[in-house]
């Protein structure tokens, strides 16, 4: 959701003051486009400049050079000030464009299971016909297009194509069979994706603006940012992080297991242990390689892999390195599941029959794409009746659900020791990098031998581990010491002796014998007052933009709990036109759009990922942005009319929608 | 019987008529229908040539129509493999199956190998100190060959990066994850190394093991050292290309291999496909390097691609620390990726692959760990930028360095229990037991992986290997141990058992850095030197 400010005077200043109607039909927004595209190109030789942009795709927000420049500007757009001026008794020590300011305790709500609630499965929503129709025939223009350009480009224009056919004896090293798709659909919205980003993705995010000379074949930058979840930014985190620098340096020098350990590694994995709940953890410095290098050490030949089918990609990258047989069901539907466990049970492995070593069920929390949550409740007492061992990947869930922000197993009010192995990252609510896996000592200590990360891979930097314990004590808080002499100097690692320690409880507060002593966190981050009201905060934002979104008509994935809201658009060509209208508006606005390979084909969307950072107002500029939008596009085929809520209601009713439940 | 068929034919005659009209109807419709007259004309004229055909096309279509349907149920149901349960067998056969421990406990060896890893309290780099003993120690284990780590000035800029970035990217590179400073390192490593451009991982050890498969495909060729590192290793088995190796290091048996590729592609007369050879600069189990000159003679006489891993020699060897392509003064462009990691050489985090503007923008949307995973924290890719910076403007890094390494191995070299692979040059020197002839035959598997393939070894000896294998371990971690007890960290080589494509020969790893002095390392390795000659003289 990066709220970006053109920089250019804006084409749309005047006119988004009042309304959409001025660009109402798609023909006006896209000569306007055409203006501004050339007016750009024409200042591709001055000076570079960027674009801020209210973030609702990853995780910045920005705020724009000429902000900094013209202080005088004005900040109607609501980004760089609070648009309900603060009064005296509220101090915010956040930079508003960073983690936004919102006092009204109203707009908060906590972030649990409601016993007894089914939990709601994953329903595919159908657009009209026409829609489904005329998607398949957008992607067939493109194909047949595609293809007939390949063939003319080969044969008249070659020297564009060298590098798709054979040169010198050499195969292309790109087919161009496999790289169509990037070549011939992908490249016509090159403009959405990989935008560079700078400063602090927070609330908001600064781009860097670019234009491209000939139809996204190269893109220029012409001097330009996104948040997510929960992200911490500066504030006391960055002190931490910055002690840390000074006092351990960038870099570890080397895997664990070569001299790369340090006393912050295991400070840092027992506070991971807590904040999860489990006995044992193990940080790998990159989220990726967590899935693909310890899932490779839990399963073999001879053992099952049950995997959703929408599991992330590395998932599937370290299960096909393990060896192991995969099979999978369908998306969160716990009856093909149940089926699918008899039937590999009962027949065992193939050709031999013989009994599979173990099973392993591999589910995401929180699924990045769809939004759905899992039906854990369901899976754990498949688990007790088949036997197999359950892998969540809380990747997207820890940090944001659960009333303390435990993940999914706190969100459903599950023990997660009755989960075998919790993975997760610290990239979207912890505002670091890297990921961490967590179980049974047992399990951990298996997986620091015999993981491929162990020995091969460098170990996480110091930076990033003060990150992440600074930002997972914030949202733990901190249990001060019992007045015990001098308790500061004991490490979690030597057990200590001491009778007056803390006893840890999950999800309690985490022991302050449990931090690096010299940590020192402010005192709103250590009593956890901030980290609760973050999540709090997030868990109304979510489920207001969800059922804000329904309440309009448009179709959304996903469990209303969730941060991630995909919005459905369908048509290929909507992608494009909804980034640029999000992004061109007076407040722009940033958000991600995916299609295949992320999602199936017919079911292109954008995504919303929402922050404790975005208050209540900027969800509003979402939804009032995408009531605009959703009309010009046609986007709205969700609710029938009649139950629809025009967006003043839904703006004022926004308490009362944010608590309905689906 | 007249009567009789000519009552039935009177009474079927109404249902004659209706079938006949139906017929009329049919064959009126399908003259409507558009190109009817050429479908109708088709039948016709092969009909009258040859029925049998027909009869064949029909067949033909019945077949068709019959695969279609088929292959929308699941194979492995309708397989003969299949057993039919009924609900109840079902529930006892799960009632009855009882899994394995999903993992197992640490055999007593592993754990105490865990123990007693060194745990450094505090900054690593050249002189940290131990958190088991409270002592500063020497530091031969962490990989710091530049000696960047705990540099003043990179830690400043590390920190005005974080207050002006904070720490995480918060998104993969594709959306809104690409900072500028990653920008910026890339266009530094390019410009660094003199290729044309360059793309970030954000992780060392996963970048060649992404790199491989965005690459390499099915009915592709790799052709790869038979020693290559563990990441490679994963790399290959993951892209489903056909893998040939060649034997350690050695080039004439390369050529071997590729002649012999190329035999066969002329015997098949396949299409053709990419070749790619994949190894190390210097390789991370032994500390050899590839002689590259040659490989680039032998990549372009047969049409290969090269990929290269410089993980070990990337700000590690050259005057300036370029790696091999500064070594033996060839181009960087004539390799067409070269590999490497900012964790290991620059002291910071992450991994690059640097190459012509159409490899890296290839592995912009199909590099499985770019794409699906967030780049890396700003200020690890400001400090790698300065870490550039740095080295390329201090030769005298590199001069301390080697002098370091000359120092080692002038030590060492003498020792007589032990045997060095690692090229002379190698700042990543590995130490492993010297075979003395009464262990040799038994050994002979693990010096010669080509000489073991042929000797099918019964169950017996395999046992008597492994045993050879550990005791070799126990020893070099006891010359490990006792280095600590001196306060000398140095580390043994750790290996994944059993999951190597060919067994690394136990060793120790001793990573020098230009950060020591040379009376330091000097006194370090001769701390090394000692520790060798007690352990394995005793054994003796």
């Amino acid at each position: 959701m990066a709220v970006s400010k053109p920089t250019t005077p804006s084409m749309f200043k005047k006119k988004s003051g009042t309304s959409l109607s001025a660009m109402a039909s798609a023909a006006s927004y896209l000569s306007a486009l055409s203006q501004a595209d050339a007016r750009a190109r024409g200042a591709l030789n001055g000076s570079p400049t960027s674009t801020p942009a209210l973030s609702i795709s990853s995780s910045v927000t920005s705020s724009s050079q000429d902000t900094v420049l013209h202080e005088e500007e004005d900040y109607s757009d609501g980004l760089a000030l609070p648009a309900r001026p603060p009064t005296s008794e509220q101090v915010f020590k956040t930079v508003h464009t960073e983690f936004g300011h919102c006092a009204s305790e109203e707009f908060r709500l906590t972030s649990q299971h409601t016993p007894g609630e089914p939990v709601p499965g994953h329903v595919d929503a159908d657009p009209p016909y026409y829609i489904l129709f005329s998607t398949y025939i957008s992607y067939l223009i493109l194909i047949v297009l595609g293809h007939i350009r390949d063939f003319l480009g080969k044969r008249f224009r070659s020297a564009s194509y060298a590098h798709l056919m054979p040169k010198g004896g050499y195969a292309p090293l790109n087919s161009d069979f496999d790289s169509f798709y990037t070549r011939r659909l992908k490249t016509r919205m090159d403009e959405c994706f990989s935008q560079p980003v700078t400063g602090v993705a927070g609330r908001t995010i600064l781009l860097l603006d670019r234009v491209s000379p000939d139809y996204n074949h190269t893109q220029l930058f012409t001097g330009s940012p996104n948040p997510r979840l929960e992200h911490l930014g500066q504030g006391g985190c960055a002190d931490a992080v910055e002690e840390s620098i000074k006092r351990y340096g960038v870099s570890t020098l080397g895997s664990r297991l070569e001299g790369g350990s340090s006393d912050l590694h295991t400070v840092s994995e027992a506070l991971v242990a807590k904040f999860v709940g489990m006995e044992d953890a193990l940080i790998s410095s990159m989220g990726f390689a967590t899935n693909s290098t310890y899932i490779p050490a839990l399963v073999g030949k001879g053992c099952l892999v049950i995997s959703d089918e929408l599991n992330h990609a590395s998932i599937r990258f370290g299960v096909r390195i393990s060896g192991a047989s995969v099979q999978m069901f369908k998306h969160n539907d716990m009856e093909s599941l149940e089926n699918l466990l008899r039937e590999s049970i009962s027949q065992g492995q193939p050709k031999t029959h013989r009994p599979w070593k173990k099973i392993l069920l591999i589910v995401e929390g929180l699924y990045s794409m769809e939004g759905t949550l899992v039906n854990l409740p369901k899976v754990i007492e498949l688990k007790k009746k088949y036997k197999f061992y359950l892998f969540v990947d809380e990747a997207h869930s820890v940090g944001a659900m659960g009333p303390q922000g435990r993940g999914v197993a706190n969100y459903f009010g599950i023990d997660p020791r009755s989960i075998d192995i919790l993975m997760g990252t610290f990239t979207k609510s912890f505002g670091a990098a890297g990921g961490y896996i967590a179980g049974s000592k047992t399990i951990i200590d298996h997986l620091r031998v015999h993981g491929h990360s162990g020995p091969y891979a460098e170990a996480m930097t110091p930076p990033v581990l003060t990150q992440v314990v600074a930002s997972m004590a914030s949202i733990m808080g901190v249990k001060a010491p019992l007045p015990a002499p001098s308790s500061s100097g004991l490490r979690l690692s030597s057990p200590a002796p001491l009778a007056l320690e803390y006893e840890y409880v999950h999800p309690g507060p985490a022991p302050h014998s449990s931090l690096p002593s010299w940590l020192s966190l402010p005192r709103e981050l250590s009593d956890g007052s901030e980290g609760s009201t973050r999540l709090r905060r997030l868990a109304f934002n979510s489920r207001y933009l969800h059922n804000g979104l329904i309440k309009l008509g448009f179709i959304t994935y996903g469990h209303p709990a969730s941060p991630i809201v995909p919005l459905l658009l369908f048509n290929p060509g909507k992608m494009n036109m909804f980034h640029t209208m999000m992004k061109d508006r007076q407040t722009p606005i940033v958000v991600v759009v995916v299609a295949y390979p992320a999602t199936p084909l017919v079911t292109s969307r954008v995504r919303f990922c929402v922050s404790a950072a975005h208050t209540k107002d900027d969800i509003d500029t979402v939804l009032r942005a995408c009531d605009e939008i959703g009309d010009v596009l046609d986007l709205k085929h969700g609710i029938p009319r009649s139950e629809r809520w025009p967006i003043e209601q839904i703006t004022e009713r926004a308490v009362e929608l944010a608590r309905m439940m689906k | 019987m007249d009567a009789a068929t000519l009552s039935s034919s009177t009474t079927l005659e109404p249902l004659f008529a209706i079938m006949a009209q139906a017929l009329n109807t049919l064959e009126s419709t399908f003259h409507k229908l558009p190109g009817s007259a050429v479908i109708q004309r088709y039948v016709r004229s092969s009909h009258q040539n040859d029925p049998g055909r027909t009869l064949l096309e029909l067949l033909l279509v019945i077949f068709a129509i019959r695969t279609l349907l088929q292959s929308r149920t699941r194979a492995d149901r309708k397989g003969s493999h299949f057993i039919k349960f009924e609900e109840k067998e079902i529930n006892e056969l799960v009632e009855e199956w009882v899994p394995e421990p999903l993992a197992q406990p640490l055999t007593p060896n592993e754990q105490a190998d865990l123990g007693v890893l060194p745990i450094i309290s505090g900054p690593n780099g050249p002189r940290p100190k131990l958190l088991a003993t409270g002592k500063t120690a020497l530091n031969l284990a962490s990989l710091n060959f530049a000696g960047l780590a705990g540099n003043e000035h990179i830690k400043q800029l590390a920190i005005e990066t974080l207050r002006k970035y904070g720490l995480g990217s918060c998104g993969p590179p594709g959306f809104y994850g690409t900072l500028d400073v990653h920008m910026d390192l890339e266009r530094d490593i390019a410009d660094f190394l003199g290729t044309e451009a360059s793309i970030l991982y954000s992780q060392g050890f996963s970048t060649v093991s992404s790199v491989i498969p965005a690459f390499c495909k099915r009915g592709d060729i790799i052709v790869a050292d038979r020693s290559v590192n563990f990441a490679i290793q994963k790399g290959i088995q993951i892209s489903r290309s056909a893998i040939r190796y060649y034997d350690h290091n050695d080039l004439n048996s390369l050529e071997e291999v590729l002649q012999q590729v190329e035999k066969e592609r002329k015997k098949r007369r396949g299409p053709l496909t990419r070749r790619f050879i994949i190894t190390e600069g210097i390789f991370a189990r032994d500390g050899t390097m590839s002689d590259l000159p040659k490989l680039i003679e032998l990549k372009y006489k047969y049409k290969y691609r090269l990929i290269l891993d410089e993980s070990y020699s990337f700000g590690a060897v050259g005057r300036t620390g370029r790696g091999l392509t500064e070594i033996y003064n060839v181009p960087a462009s004539k390799v067409d990726m070269i590999l490497g990691s900012c964790a290991i050489g620059l002291a910071a985090g992450g991994g690059f692959c640097a190459g012509s503007q159409i490899v890296v923008d290839h592995q912009r949307i199909n590099g499985p760990s770019f794409v699906f995973s967030a780049a890396m924290p700003g200020l690890l890719a400001v400090s790698a930028s300065e870490g550039i910076n740095i080295i390329r403007s201090t030769p005298s890094i590199f001069e301390t360095l080697q002098e370091n390494v000359r120092a080692a191995r002038s030590i060492l070299d003498k020792v007589d229990f032990i045997t060095i692979p690692s090229h002379p040059a190698s700042p990543m020197i590995h130490i492993s037991v010297k075979h003395t002839p009464l262990v040799q035959p038994a050994s002979a598997g693990l010096l010669s992986p080509a000489s073991a393939a042929l000797i099918s070894p019964t169950k017996h000896a395999k046992d008597q290997m492994r045993q050879e294998y550990e005791a070799e371990e126990r020893l070099l971690q006891e010359i490990a141990e006792e280095c600590l007890s001196q306060n000398v960290i140095v580390t043994r080589a750790k290996t994944l058992k059993g999951q190597e494509h060919n067994e690394p020969k136990p060793s120790i790893k001793l990573a020098l850095t230009a950060a020591l002095t040379k009376k330091e390392t000097e006194k370090a390795v001769g701390v090394v030197k000692a520790a060798c000659v007690k352990v394995l003289g005793r054994r003796r």
